[in-house]
């Protein structure tokens, strides 16, 4: 099968798809329900779409395609409440957050579905383990070319994206010590990492694609499990390291502000990327995960060492009036009060541990979150 | 001879235990038996009356023991219970009564009609009611199986449980005001035995989380915390002559909502939790004895069979309205199936009272037999079924 032509998309159109987690409401732990959730939800129409994941515990939403704040929040909350409500009925407790802090992988049952357990037999237990719940953000993009320009002038922002996002601190019962441990399960599969540097869509399927589907390796650009990958049968970009934030609300502010930094970076008003950004790629990707907003990162072209943080807020002042084209302000808000103020959902969730002396104290406070919709 | 006797006396126990639990696990791997349907079969071959060497366990300390064991079960199954899902899903709690009182009826209507008297005929209804916590809460872990059948078969047989405590005491009741007693005791055999019995279980719900949380370090100190204090409370209500059972469910329930501490003990309450399950288990099938099993067999089995069938019939009518397939909620009813160490227990209770249910109907100890060996077995095909269990998850 060959490489699937490039559909195009509208220009910084967005769609967002978050991996969240089934709770038992009594001990807190993951909940194998996915199947019973989704014959509920599957009597009513539901407002986006909805479907499992590789395990049970699992379920994943995403949304229409969207090019505002406004539009793109009110389908989010109308899908969390309509999750919600199913939730109830099944007592089922439905949260974010990038891995669940105490699940043991081995006790994870397979989501019944060909491909699932392919998936189970070829990776083992990577497949449990994999039980980790990421955000995927989508970006229009009106040509192949421009899809693979914007992903790799991302290189350099794609710290931001882990440090703002990150609330998987704790992985198998204990703090791993990172604000995203979620990307440590992520990294160990083989096809993980960024994708080749090649600038045009020719060139990456004649040089790259064409050669990896002969090794046998992939069929499909599904086979990639790529920080940011070129999606052809949507014409998107999909940006793969978020963890699911514990509020639908900050997965729409993370979206968005990925939209106005894409404004921008097309604007092309920046140096161009270049294979050699890379060098620093793998080193500041390490930072964002293990210090979240407290890492330090390398600048690849300047090799300027720089605060995560400052970086952000900086990046910030430069997108403002990209934002207020799109809209977005209120969205970049709420990612300026991260950044200055309040910190990521990995931080609010160690603050949960050490006021509940227990960690099933810790789900119970991301339960809480996902349903009142803000991180108190 | 002489010598031997008494210690003979003191081992037979332990052994008999050891015993079981090589049955067990024997039973487990190769006939993929649940643990506890092993434990029965051994304890009731092994009984004095079947003509094995443990001595008559109706006195003496294995009696509370046994106790102990299933109080913290109830606890355990207490907390996993969750009030406010039958707020959110009414239907839960319209499956609930439907499956009780339908099975209360349906049995008393055999029993009467197999021409037991009605006093015996009304307290064998009401312990039809029940479904064993015991059992199915050890099957689930055993399983680790996680699902809407685990779920609502754990709530449906809180739920049971206590709405046949219930009915029991207020049998009884009616029995001390019809035997010559006066309205005062036969207020006492019943409502207060109740009350008081829940109201020890919520102080406890009240003030153990309290200490815990106090003392600090939860998640390393629940269980044993947790483990003392159902030790303690049910001492307390076995001395007093109240519903253990009662109480402990009321005090996993209460630690539970009040959520003090969010920490639990650990499934099955780890290791002392396995050695007790195996006494429980031995203790009850040595009550029975095979004359009583093979005299009642006619009627044990209509029971059986009418109770099956109204609770499944029940769990499949509100399914769908309950939010589950046809298919899940016929299998939540085959999964309530077990009925045996909840209704022995009850039924040692009032044999101090002087009113030998077990002796006068031989039928019970033909269902209890029945339901011991069989009620696991048909549990455990349920969740398998439910595609609730993971592979290779078993342990």
């Amino acid at each position: 099968m060959a490489l699937e032509p490039f559909k195009t998309s509208a220009a910084l159109s967005m769609g967002v798809e978050l991996e969240l987690q089934l709770v038992n409401p009594t001990d807190f732990d993951l909940s194998a329900s996915a199947t019973d959730m989704l014959h509920l939800l599957g009597r009513k129409t539901f407002p986006g779409d909805v479907k499992p994941e590789i395990t049970e515990g699992m379920i994943e939403i995403a949304t229409d395609v969207h090019t505002r704040h406004d539009e793109l929040l009110t389908q989010l909350r109308q899908m969390r409440d309509t999750l919600l409500a199913a939730g109830d009925l099944l007592n089922v407790a439905v949260c974010g957050g990038g891995t669940h802090p105490f699940q043991r992988w081995f006790r994870q049952r397979i989501f019944a579905k060909p491909r699932f357990k392919e998936v189970s037999v070829l990776y083992g237990y990577l497949a449990k383990q994999f039980t980790v719940f990421g955000q995927h953000v989508h970006i229009g993009c009106p040509s192949a070319d421009e899809a693979l320009f914007l992903l790799h002038a991302l290189n350099r922002y794609l710290p931001h994206f882990i440090a703002l996002s990150a609330s998987s601190p704790y992985s198998q019962g204990t703090d791993t010590l990172f604000d995203s441990a979620r990307l440590n399960s992520v990294f160990a599969f083989p096809l993980s990492g960024r994708a080749p540097f090649l600038a045009t869509w020719t060139e990456f399927e004649r040089d790259y694609f064409a050669k990896m589907e002969k090794t046998g390796v992939v069929t499909s650009m599904k086979d990639f499990y790529w920080d940011i990958r070129p999606k052809p049968e949507f014409g998107t970009i999909e940006l793969r390291v978020c963890d699911t934030p514990l509020t639908v609300e900050r997965a729409a502010a993370l979206a968005c502000y990925l939209q106005a930094l894409c404004r921008m970076l097309l604007a092309r008003e920046e140096p161009a990327p270049a294979e050699d950004d890379y060098l620093v790629y793998n080193y500041n990707r390490f930072q964002a995960c293990r210090f979240g907003l407290d890492g330090v990162i390398v600048h690849p072209k300047t090799n300027d060492t720089l605060s995560l943080r400052e970086d952000i807020l900086a990046t910030l002042r430069r997108i403002e009036p990209h934002a207020a084209a799109l809209g977005s302000r209120v969205a970049l808000d709420e990612i300026y009060d991260v950044a200055a103020h309040e910190g990521n959902h990995a931080g609010f969730l160690r603050r949960q541990y050490a006021e509940e002396g227990g960690i099933q104290g810790v789900v119970d406070a991301a339960v809480r979150c996902f349903r009142e919709g803000k991180a108190t | 001879m002489e010598t031997l006797s008494p210690l003979m006396h003191d081992v037979a126990w332990p052994f008999a235990l050891a015993l079981a639990w090589v049955g067990g696990e024997l039973g487990h791997r190769w006939l993929a038996l649940p643990r506890i349907s092993s434990y029965g079969i051994v304890g009731f071959l092994l009984a004095a009356t079947q003509g094995g060497f443990l001595p008559d366990p109706a006195d003496g300390s294995i009696a509370l023991l046994a106790d102990v064991a299933f109080g913290l079960i109830l606890f355990e199954l207490g907390y996993r219970i969750n009030l406010r899902w039958v707020r959110a899903n009414p239907w839960l709690g319209v499956t609930s009564i439907v499956e009780a009182v339908g099975c209360f009826v349906a049995v008393l209507a055999i029993a009467l009609w197999f021409a037991v008297p009605l006093v015996p005929s009304l307290l064998l209804a009401a312990v039809a009611m029940s479904t064993s916590p015991a059992a199915v809460l050890r099957v689930a872990n055993e399983l680790h199986s996680s699902g809407q059948v685990t779920e609502r078969t754990l709530h449906l047989s809180a739920f049971n449980c206590v709405l046949a405590v219930v009915a029991f005491k207020a049998v009884i009741g009616y029995w001390v005001l019809s035997e010559a007693g006066g309205i005062f005791q036969a207020m006492w055999a019943g409502l207060v035995v109740v009350l008081v019995s829940a109201g020890l279980g919520v102080l406890f719900g009240v003030v153990v989380p309290g200490l815990l949380r106090l003392i600090g370090g939860i998640d390393r100190n629940a269980t044993v915390a947790f483990a003392l204090a159902v030790l303690a409370l049910t001492a307390t209500t076995h001395a007093l002559k109240l519903s253990p059972l009662l109480a402990a469910l009321a005090f996993g329930l209460v630690a539970r909502h009040r959520r003090v501490v969010l920490s639990q003990a650990q499934r099955n309450f780890g290791a002392l939790g396995d050695v007790l399950t195996v006494l429980l288990f031995v203790f009850v099938a040595a009550t029975l004895n095979w004359k009583q099993v093979v005299a009642g067999i006619e009627l044990a089995l209509a029971v059986v069979a009418v109770r099956t069938a109204v609770k499944v019939a029940a769990t499949t009518l509100f399914a769908r309205l309950g939010g589950i397939t046809w298919r899940k909620g016929a299998l939540t009813g085959l999964a309530l199936t077990p009925l045996s160490v909840f209704a022995i227990l009850l039924l040692e209770q009032t044999r101090r009272l002087g009113l030998g249910l077990l002796d006068e109907v031989s039928a019970v100890a033909g269902i209890v037999l029945l339901l011991e060996v069989i009620g696991p077995l048909v549990t455990q095909r349920a969740l398998l079924w439910a595609g609730e269990v993971p592979q290779g998850g078993e342990d």
